[in-house]
């Protein structure tokens, strides 16, 4: 189903990969009429309904309707514009992808933040998350006929939030611990990486990755 | 279709789902797998985990994260509406309720004193603006004691889970929680807690154990 083609979009958020990623790859994807607002912050913090980034805000026929919550946002994207199966089961499981993901978040920020008493703990669970994640990408793309894609043969959500997650946790979040690529990039089996190099190379993509760095220098230098 | 949910014996971030599965009127029923024994046997080591039992021979079909674990459920039994705004705006105020429970693990996870307070600052400040977030929807729907339409949806059942995470089992780690949520909490939110406690299709499930209604509104 896909909106009107007057429907505007805003992605409303920091000028940084961040939570973001997702979203924009989402709205790439659907050729959608898109852009982005970096406000200042914290100054337009009280401007956010939740005081919080990323907002999306629709605009179609002189009404604005607004969403909030990144992931939210993202499956609100991915039904409205095909990219999320009909069918709930399917659904479900691209969903919980996605959350498994997500919840590698608070574990990150748990092992940067952790005291030296708690660090390596943290650390330990960190990579417990992460192998697990790994391992679960590995697991649905073994059960799908083409390697290209997590599930059936066309792009998809998870295949988008897949290539965010990567994105996030070798390239972004190295501006807050310099070695994550090294913890992370090891974990990768050549089936991952070259899932990773098939969605970056997908033509409905290339409208927003074209502006960005490619993953493919990072993800098969010999070198760490 | 009959379901089996996995979890610890406690309220915590599975009373939605239990409400899901009393509302849309189906066959199930909870383990309490020994912790941390059974890690292992579990897809992915963690509870929640939703069973929904195979008929016919077919593979029982397995999900697991709450929230996945939520919105299936509520789609499936029609909680969720079809109109994806409508949905969205219910699965919004549901992530949103979340990120006021990881706040409170900051607070839960906090070493030192300044740390605690920013914790519980950032708590506070976020329940405020999903508090006045409810109660904005509940007045703009004629106070009919829903949040959005005028049946029970996805959206209550998740405010009620909340409101008893917070209520009747944090309040075990963290007894002043309970202390803060009850002088935020408006007529308007009370008053739809109380409206799904007696709502015909949870009241099977909601009047076990204690009144989260008579709790929130304990002076």
């Amino acid at each position: 189903m896909l909106s009107g083609s007057d429907t505007v979009y805003v992605l409303r958020y920091f000028d940084l990969i961040g939570r973001a990623e997702g979203c924009r790859l989402l709205l790439t994807a659907a050729n959608a009429s898109w852009t982005e607002e970096h406000p200042e912050w914290p100054a337009e913090k009280a401007n956010q309904p939740f005081e919080r980034l990323p907002v999306l805000v629709e605009r179609s026929n002189g009404d604005e309707w607004i969403l909030c919550e990144s992931l939210t946002i993202e499956r609100y994207l991915a039904r409205v514009f095909g990219f999320m199966p009909t069918d709930l089961k399917q659904a479900a499981l691209q969903e919980q992808m996605v959350d498994q993901q997500a919840d590698l978040v608070p574990a990150f920020m748990a092992q940067l933040m952790a005291t030296d008493d708690m660090k390596s703990k943290q650390i330990d669970e960190f990579n417990t998350l992460l192998d697990r994640i790994v391992k679960e990408h590995g697991r649905i793309l073994s059960r799908n006929s083409s390697k290209q894609h997590l599930f059936g043969d066309q792009l998809s959500y998870a295949d988008i939030s897949l290539y965010a997650f990567y994105k996030v946790y070798i390239v972004y979040l190295k501006i807050y611990q310099s070695n994550i690529d090294e913890i992370v990039k090891p974990k990768l089996t050549p089936e991952i990486i070259n899932l990773i190099l098939s969605i970056e190379k997908e033509p409905l993509l290339a409208p927003h990755l074209s502006k960005c760095d490619s993953m493919a220098a990072v993800l098969t230098s010999k070198a760490l | 279709m009959s379901y089996i949910l996995r979890y610890f014996d406690g309220i915590g971030i599975s009373e939605a789902t239990r409400l899901l599965l009393t509302a849309a009127n189906v066959e199930w029923t909870e383990e309490h797998p020994e912790w941390p024994q059974e890690k292992a046997n579990q897809p992915y080591g963690r509870m929640p985990v939703l069973i929904e039992k195979a008929v016919d021979g077919e593979t029982d079909f397995v999900i697991c994260e709450s929230g996945s674990i939520e919105r299936y459920l509520a789609r499936k039994y029609g909680f969720i509406p079809a109109d994806l705004k409508q949905a969205a705006l219910q699965e919004q105020l549901r992530d949103l309720m979340f990120d006021v429970n990881h706040a409170l693990a900051g607070r839960l996870s906090s070493k030192c004193k300044e740390d605690r307070v920013e914790s519980e600052k950032k708590f506070e400040d976020l329940l405020a603006l999903v508090i006045k977030e409810q109660t904005k929807l509940i007045t703009s729907n004629d106070n009919s004691g829903h949040l959005f339409g005028d049946s029970l949806s996805y959206a209550d059942i998740v405010l009620y889970g909340f409101y008893k995470n917070l209520l009747q089992s944090v309040v075990v780690l963290l007894p002043d929680v309970a202390d803060i949520v009850r002088t935020m909490l408006t007529p308007e939110v009370l008053n739809l807690i109380s409206a799904v406690e007696s709502d015909p299709k949870v009241v099977k499930h909601t009047s076990k154990g204690n009144s989260l209604a008579r709790a929130a509104a304990m002076e």
